[in-house]
């Protein structure tokens, strides 16, 4: 066809344009963005698809890693040292309150100045549904089976734990008596010791160097209530008889009431003679037990409700230090055993921040059109710096707040705190080495260029050094100034270099017509600068100042090389201090990066709200 | 200040010389402009046209010579030269809008924080002046999204804002589209008729002849050959006047 062509050397088009048709369905929608995107071309096709399963395969590892096998208690068992470090425990409600502060502040800024679409509320709401749905339905997931190991070198200890009235607590007494049995897959909480003890001597009966069958344990079991007085029958009347042979069984009860329970398990050196005579591994396999978060923790809230524990020579707690889990946990155990505990801890501040975040927005939405509440608010979030930090040190010798040296702040706190004093006195900082550098007087030039030069010269781990150790060495009158503090000029100084060569950049893309249109105005030097030129090249640097801020974010984590316990090193404290958490270092150092990476991804977002909101013409220069 | 007297010259120029490094830009530049006159400056580029009009509010430096505007002599006094351009309003080939604040307060910048007006004021008499240039519609958007021309418009609004006594428009119209050039020509028009003391650096003769009340001819850093309109296109007596004009006729 040769479209409407008669006379190929005239044409005259009609006078109406032809309407607009819709375009094929393979070039727009959903299917055209595929096709447009992800297969364009077959190069393009071949890395989608590879990527794609490369994604999801490092993904898929790693989620089935986390529900599976992974150990998140060591994060919510230390919430409050990853928070606030060592932080007085007894002054925690400090914290509390400048969260709340901070909170309530940031509703009636909200409210005040910004916007919030219907999404963000409905999430909200759909966020704190979860964090009480997932504990209440997590209750009604089965307990795991915990395993305790008899074993005839160590005497066994009595089993205490907390029973709720109705449960069905079952303790199964199996021995092992074949070497198949070590082929046995465990699936639930192993008690520590008898993890190691039975990972050796699994292997030695596997080698052939230890016989199974050689079983000659006699081992009684009984449930006694708080007061030690027996529930079930001892030795002899069934089932709760287990003495003597390579025999099997299971003890079940009903728990009459709420409160402690001891299994007392004895095993019976008399029956088998002379001591060293004991010969066989058995299993007991308690069901139906709840198991708690911390000894610690089940030293203050569960005394509080059920009292103190029972008095038991050998005792071994129900408490998740003692044990780690084997096998594979089921996402509904992952749910109760993993994502319950952290919702039932966090779900009250959460409920109880939204609470102070709404009336405050409500607040805010209200009084928009008042000048007095919008002085209010601007005037809240200035006086909240100092009035956070009164909080939080407190004063020497006060009864109400007692002195908190800044020495112990640590945590997210002092991450937190140290990015932010970073970013508030090196933007100024920054802004003012720029203007220095750029400056006609060649005094002031200089000076700036050398510091600017001197500074970026030197890695951050040196200045914190030398913030550290030297400055006071050569000038006394630092040597009183605390710690926390050198390292927030540490890092401010730092990071004002950076920002000043990045704001540098920025005043050199403003075109000299700018300057020149504002002075034909009448505009002196310094309102040039601060009313055309300034507001220009900063909003054209927003993203490499926001960038310099991501790293000073995460910067911060190097004073913990100087003995600063901010969040990285806390954790390290953790997981290399406490023994108990020494396995779980992959957990915790995966947490970190998690909140690592959501601030300084929330960080980068803001910048892109900021280039984009209001006036984003800067690239029509 | 000097009361404006109608029989004073507002701007005097006298033997005025300037050098961009070794490079003699203005060779002795005499020019004396009437209170309400229009004054053309035309010739080729590189002529040093620009540079004198840039010397007259200073955002050039003069190293030779005298030049006095509204009784106010040019030097190194601060004061004389915030003084000065107080009353000089310019407008550039490139606009020089500021891309970060809307139209409105493009013109209202200046009378806020120069002449100290309340906001509100400002930006009544600024919404006043774009109605003159006749975009008032325009007041809330940004300068990117605008046309070329409009643009324009919104900076001779901003120079007009300061209620200057003289305007400077350095080649106003030569980075705008051919469709977009009358718009802003009508304005300065008006503007003429409105008896504004005008120094115009163009190319459009046209306007030249409808509006000038002087043609100045700029070539090699002096001045060629001044005279009427009339005597201009009709009755050159330079070889360069008459060569200049007979290649952009």
């Amino acid at each position: 066809m040769r479209g409407p062509y008669t006379d190929p050397s005239v044409y005259v088009a009609p006078s109406e344009a032809p309407p607009s048709r819709r375009p094929p369905i393979t070039s727009v929608g959903p299917l055209g963005w595929l096709r447009a995107n992800l297969f364009s071309s077959k190069i393009n096709s071949a890395a989608t698809i590879l990527m794609g399963a490369l994604v999801v395969w490092f993904l898929w590892g790693f989620l089935s890693w986390s529900v599976r096998s992974a150990q998140w208690g060591v994060i919510y068992h230390n919430l409050r040292l990853v928070t606030s470090g060592l932080y007085d425990r007894r002054e925690i409600w400090r914290m509390e309150l400048v969260a709340g502060i901070l909170t309530l502040l940031s509703g009636l800024g909200l409210g005040v100045w910004g916007r919030v679409s219907r999404g963000v509320f409905i999430a909200v709401l759909v966020i704190l549904l979860i964090l009480v749905v997932v504990p209440v339905l997590a209750a009604r997931v089965p307990e795991p089976t915990i395993y305790l190991l008899v074993e005839p070198q160590r005497a066994p200890s009595d089993f205490v734990f907390v029973g709720l009235r109705g449960q069905e607590a079952s303790f199964a007494f199996d021995p092992l008596t074949d070497a198949q049995d070590t082929d046995e897959r465990l699936l639930g909480f192993v008690e520590n010791q008898s993890r190691t003890e039975w990972a050796i001597r699994a292997a030695e009966a596997r080698a052939g160097d230890l016989d199974l069958g050689q079983y000659n344990l006699a081992v009684t079991l009984r449930l006694l209530d708080r007061q030690g007085k027996p529930l079930t029958p001892q030795a002899g009347s069934a089932p709760g008889d287990f003495a003597g042979g390579p025999a099997g069984g299971t003890l079940s009860y009903t728990l009459p009431a709420d409160g402690w329970y001891v299994l007392e398990v004895r095993r019976d050196d008399s029956v088998n003679g002379a001591a060293g005579d004991n010969a066989g591994y058995a299993w007991i396999r308690v069901q139906g037990v709840e198991t708690f978060a911390s000894q610690e923790a089940a030293a203050q809230a569960r005394a509080e409700q059920f009292g103190a524990p029972p008095a038991v020579e050998r005792a071994l707690f129900a408490d998740e230090n003692s044990y780690r889990f084997e096998g594979a946990r089921s996402v509904a155990e992952f749910f109760s055993l993993q994502v319950a505990p952290l919702f039932s801890r966090i779900a009250m501040p959460c409920f109880v921040g939204a609470l102070l975040f709404f009336n405050g927005w409500v607040i805010g939405v209200l009084g928009k059109r008042e000048k007095a509440v919008r002085r209010a608010v601007l005037g809240g979030w200035i006086l909240s710096a100092p009035a956070i930090l009164i909080i939080l040190r407190g004063f020497e010798g006060s009864r109400a707040l007692p002195l908190v040296p800044t020495s112990v702040w640590g945590g997210l706190l002092l991450t937190i705190l140290l990015t932010v004093v970073g970013i508030v006195a090196s933007f100024p900082l920054g802004v003012a080495l720029a203007l220095g550098r750029r400056s006609e007087l060649p005094a002031i030039k200089w000076t700036c260029t050398l510091f600017i030069e001197t500074v970026r010269g030197v890695p951050l781990i040196t200045i914190l050094f030398m913030a550290k150790q030297i400055v006071p060495f050569f000038w006394s009158a630092l040597s009183g100034l605390d710690l926390t503090i050198r390292m927030m000029i540490g890092v401010t100084l730092f990071s004002a270099v950076y920002l000043a060569e990045n704001v540098r950049g920025g005043l050199q893309i403003i075109p000299h017509g700018q300057i020149e249109a504002a002075r034909a105005l009448g505009l002196n030097p310094p309102l040039t600068m601060t009313l055309i030129v300034l507001p220009q090249a900063l909003r054209a640097v927003i993203p490499a100042i926001v960038g310099q801020f991501i790293s000073l974010f995460k910067d911060t984590s190097l004073v913990a090389v100087v003995g600063l316990f901010e969040l990285v090193g806390i954790v390290d404290r953790i997981v290399s201090g406490q023994t108990i958490y020494r396995p779980y270092q992959r957990e915790a150092y995966i947490v970190i990066a998690v909140i690592y990476f959501v601030i300084s991804y929330a960080m980068s977002d803001v910048s892109r709200r900021l280039e984009q909101s209001g006036a984003g013409s800067i690239r029509r220069l | 200040m000097a009361e404006t007297n109608a029989s004073e010259p507002i701007i005097r120029c006298h033997a005025v010389n300037k050098w961009f490094g070794n490079f003699h830009v203005l060779k002795d530049v005499d020019l004396d402009v009437m209170p309400q006159e229009v004054v053309v400056i035309i010739g080729p580029s590189g002529s040093g046209k620009s540079t004198f009009i840039r010397c007259i509010n200073r955002l050039e430096e003069h190293q030779e010579g005298q030049i006095i505007v509204d009784g106010i002599e040019l030097s190194h006094d601060v004061r004389n030269i915030a003084a000065i351009r107080s009353e000089i309003g310019m407008v550039f080939q490139q606009f020089n809008l500021f891309p970060h604040l809307t139209v409105l307060d493009n013109v209202a910048l200046a009378p806020r924080y120069v002449r100290r007006q309340p906001r509100r004021t400002a930006e009544e008499i600024a919404l006043q002046l774009l109605e003159r240039v006749g975009i008032p519609e325009q007041a809330r958007k940004y300068p990117g999204q605008l046309s070329g021309g409009q643009q324009q418009r919104v900076a001779i609004a901003r120079a007009l804002a300061m209620q200057p006594k003289i305007m400077l428009f350095d080649e106003p119209t030569s980075a705008l589209d051919p469709e977009m050039i009358k718009e802003v020509l009508d304005v300065m028009k008006q503007l003429a008729q409105s008896g504004m003391t005008m120094l115009v650096v163009t190319h459009e003769m046209g306007f030249a002849r409808e509006v000038a009340d002087r043609i100045v001819l700029f070539d090699e850093g002096r001045i060629v050959e001044m005279g009427t309109p009339e005597h201009f296109f009709t009755n050159p007596q330079h070889e360069r006047t008459k060569l200049f004009l007979s290649q952009i006729l």
